[in-house]
C-alpha cells in the first residue's frame, strides 16, 4: 500500500482565497450536510424527551390555612377536616433547596396560619411556605389523629427530594438530579420515597430512619437509584410515612 | 503564517468557515429549544433551564464529536482538509458553548441553596465508590477544564511558546476530554428513563469517533508497511532505496518511511529532487502531502512554506526543518537516512545527471 501526493489532485491553502472548484462543490456539500443533521439532531433529540409528568407549583392556587405544625419527623402541616373534606397532613419546604425546621421548632404544636405555594403531583402535595403566624381563627379542640400503623411493608422505588418530584423541577428525578436532590435533603427538604407499587392506593411516602428520626448521610448512596427496602409504614391522615431500615436496602439498578 | 501576534488573521475562508459553524450551532440550538418542544409528548413542559442546558450540552457533545472525526476524515479523504485549516476556531466555540451548558446546571441544579454554587458542585454528591450514583459531574468538569485550558492556548503564541512537541501532546487531552464528556453522559443522562434517540446518538458518536481514528491507524500502517524501502539487498553504504522518480508527480512528494518510523518527504520539482522531514515545525502536519508552490513546500494543514534546499521557511519567517541528503542512481533514488540538522542547505539532485 502506498500514497503519494499529486498533482492533478485539488490542493487548499487556506490563506489563499482561491479554493480549488472541485473542493468548493465538496465543502458546499458537507456544509450543506453539517448544518442540516445538527437542525435533524435537534430536532430529533429535543422532541423525544421523557415526559416530565404533570408536576408543578400551583401559582394560581395560593394555599392558606389554619392548622397545626408537627415533626413527624420532618416539619407536616396538619389541618382539621372541615365539613366533606377529611383532615390533611402536607409535607412542609421552604423557599429554594431550605427546609422549614426553624418555623417548626417556633410554632411546634401551636394553631397556626400557614400560606404558601402547593407544589403538587399527582395525589403527593407539598407546601412552599410562605408565612407563618398565629392563627387568627380558633381552632382549639383540633386535636390531630394518631399515625396508623400499616405492618411492614418491602417497597421498590426511588428516594427523591419530594419538592422536585413533587413538581418543582421538571423532571425532578433521577440520576442526572441526584446532586440536587441531596443538596435539597442538606437544606431540611424532607426525602420522599417514589414506589414503584402502591399501599392503600399511594404511590409517595414521606421518609424517616427506622425508629422515626431525621435520615441524614445514610441516604446519599441510595439517593436516585432504584432500590429495595424494607420498613413499617404508618398513616398521616392522608399523608403516608415510611420508616425504612436501611439496612435491609438492596440497589436493584 | 505570519511574523507577529494578532488575535486571528481573518481571511475569507475563515470567516466562510465561521459563518457556517455560527449557522450551524445557532440552528440547532433554535430547533432544540424553539420548535423542537412544540413537538414533545409531555403532560407539562419541561423547565426552560434543564431544557436549555440540554440544548447546549449536546450541541457541545455534537460539535466534539465532529471536530474529532475531522482529522482522521482528512487522512483518509484530503478533501476534508479544508475542515482541518480552521479547526482550533471549532474547538473555541465548543469550549464556550460547553461553559453555557455548565452555567445552566450551576444556576438550576445548585442554586437556590444555602450552600455556595461551586462548593454544592463538588460537595453535594460525593458517591465516588460506586458506579450508579457516581458524582458524574466531575467527568464533565475535568472535561471543561480541558478545553478551557486548550481553547486558551490554541494560539500560534502558545504553540511558539511551548514549541510544537509539547504544544502538540498538551493539545492530544482533547481525547481525555471526550472520554470525560462520554463518561459524563453515559453515567448521567443516559440513566435516566430510556431516551432510545439520545442513547443512540452517543453510541453512534463513540463507534464514529472510534471507527475513524481505527481506519486511520490503518492506512498509515499500511502506508509505512509499503514504503519501507530500507531493504538490506539494496542498500548501498548505509542508503536507502527510496523509489523511482517516475513515481513523484512533478511539485509534489513520495513519502518514505524509514525503520525507525520517521517519514521523509521527497519533492521533485524543476528537474530536481530535495528530501526534508514530513513533519511541518507549525503543527506537525504532514509535509509530504502538500505541494510545491512559488518554489516552496506548502504544508496541507496551515500552508506553512518551506525552501527546499535548505527546509528553512523564507524570510522574515523563521521556522525551519530537518534536511536529508540524496543520491540518483539511474532512474532510482537513494535516501540517506540520517537527518541532517534543520535548515541545513543540501544541494537537490539534477534529475537525470544521476550516474
Amino acid at each position: 500500500m502506498s500514497w503519494k501526493q499529486t498533482r492533478a489532485a485539488p490542493f487548499f491553502v487556506g490563506y489563499l482565497n482561491m479554493v480549488p472548484k472541485p473542493l468548493v462543490v465538496f465543502l458546499c456539500v458537507f456544509a450543506v450536510c453539517f448544518v442540516g443533521g445538527l437542525g435533524l439532531a435537534a430536532l430529533a433529540l429535543s422532541s423525544t424527551q421523557n415526559d416530565p409528568g404533570d408536576g408543578g407549583f400551583q401559582w394560581g392556587n395560593r394555599f392558606e390555612q389554619t392548622g397545626i405544625l408537627e415533626l413527624r419527623p420532618y416539619p407536616v402541616f396538619r389541618v382539621p377536616a372541615d365539613g366533606d373534606t377529611p383532615a390533611r397532613t402536607y409535607m412542609l419546604a421552604g423557599q429554594g433547596k431550605r427546609g422549614v425546621f426553624e418555623q417548626a421548632e417556633a410554632y411546634k404544636a401551636e394553631s397556626i396560619s400557614l400560606r404558601g405555594v402547593p407544589v403538587s403531583r399527582g395525589d403527593l402535595t407539598m407546601i412552599q411556605v410562605g408565612k407563618v403566624e398565629a392563627a387568627s381563627e380558633d381552632t382549639t379542640g383540633f386535636t390531630p389523629s394518631a399515625p396508623v400503623p400499616l405492618g411492614r411493608w418491602k417497597l421498590t422505588g426511588e428516594i427523591c427530594d419530594g419538592k422536585c418530584y413533587a413538581g418543582a423541577m421538571r423532571p425532578g428525578r433521577g440520576l442526572a438530579h441526584k446532586a440536587c436532590a441531596d443538596l435539597c435533603l442538606t437544606g431540611g427538604i424532607p426525602p420522599v420515597f417514589v414506589s414503584s407499587g402502591p399501599v392503600e392506593g399511594r404511590n409517595f411516602f414521606l421518609m424517616a430512619d427506622r425508629e422515626g428520626n431525621l435520615l441524614g448521610d445514610e441516604l446519599d448512596p441510595l439517593l436516585a437509584l432504584y432500590i429495595e427496602v424494607e420498613g413499617e409504614i404508618e398513616q398521616l391522615d392522608d399523608l403516608m410515612v415510611f420508616k425504612a431500615d436501611l439496612a435491609t436496602a438492596r440497589v436493584l439498578k | 503564517m505570519s511574523v507577529q501576534y494578532t488575535p486571528v488573521i481573518w481571511n475569507r475562508n475563515k470567516i466562510l468557515y465561521d459563518t457556517v459553524l455560527l449557522i450551524a450551532v445557532a440552528l440547532y440550538l433554535y430547533v432544540f429549544i424553539r420548535i423542537a418542544p412544540a413537538f414533545e409528548d409531555v403532560t407539562r413542559p419541561i423547565d426552560g433551564a434543564i431544557l436549555r442546558m440540554r440544548a447546549f450540552g449536546s450541541c457541545a457533545f455534537l460539535m466534539l464529536t465532529v471536530i474529532l472525526c475531522i482529522g482522521p476524515l482528512a487522512r483518509l479523504d484530503r478533501r476534508f482538509l479544508p475542515l482541518l485549516y480552521n479547526r482550533r476556531h471549532f474547538g473555541v466555540m465548543t469550549a464556550g458553548i460547553a461553559a453555557v451548558h455548565a452555567n445552566y446546571v450551576l444556576g438550576w441544579y445548585f442554586n437556590f441553596s444555602p450552600t455556595d454554587k461551586y462548593v454544592a458542585l463538588l460537595s453535594s454528591n460525593t458517591s465516588y465508590t460506586q458506579l450508579l450514583g457516581f458524582p458524574f459531574e466531575a467527568f464533565g468538569i475535568a472535561a471543561l477544564l480541558i478545553l478551557f485550558v486548550l481553547a486558551a492556548t490554541s494560539h500560534d503564541f502558545w504553540l511558539s511558546f511551548l514549541g510544537a512537541p509539547l504544544w502538540k501532546a498538551l493539545h492530544m487531552f482533547i481525547y481525555a476530554a471526550y472520554v470525560f464528556i462520554v463518561l459524563h453522559v453515559a453515567l448521567g443522562a443516559l440513566q435516566g428513563p430510556g431516551d432510545p434517540i439520545f442513547t443512540a446518538v452517543v453510541a453512534a458518536s463513540v463507534v464514529l469517533v472510534c471507527g475513524l481514528h481505527f481506519a486511520t491507524g490503518r492506512m498509515e500502517a499500511g502506508r509505512d508497511r509499503g514504503e519501507e524501502t530500507a531493504k538490506a539487498s539494496l542498500q548501498d553504504a548505509g542508503w536507502v532505496v527510496a523509489g523511482e522518480v517516475g513515481d513523484i508527480d512533478d511539485d509534489c512528494a513520495r513519502v518514505v518511511t524509514l525503520d525507525e518510523g520517521e517519514r521523509v518527504a521527497i519533492f521533485k520539482y524543476d528537474g530536481k529532487l530535495s528530501a526534508v522531514t514530513n513533519v511541518c515545525a507549525h503543527q506537525n502536519g504532514p509535509l509530504g502531502e502538500g505541494k510545491v508552490l512559488w518554489g516552496c513546500i506548502t504544508c496541507p494543514w496551515h500552508g506553512y512554506q518551506y525552501n527546499l534546499a535548505d527546509g528553512r521557511a523564507p524570510a522574515p519567517f523563521t521556522e525551519k526543518i530537518a534536511t536529508y541528503r540524496l543520491k540518483l542512481i539511474g532512474a532510482t533514488i537513494l535516501l540517506d537516512p540520517n537527518a541532517l540538522p534543520p535548515g541545513t542547505h543540501v544541494d537537490p539532485i539534477l534529475i537525470g545527471a544521476g550516474a
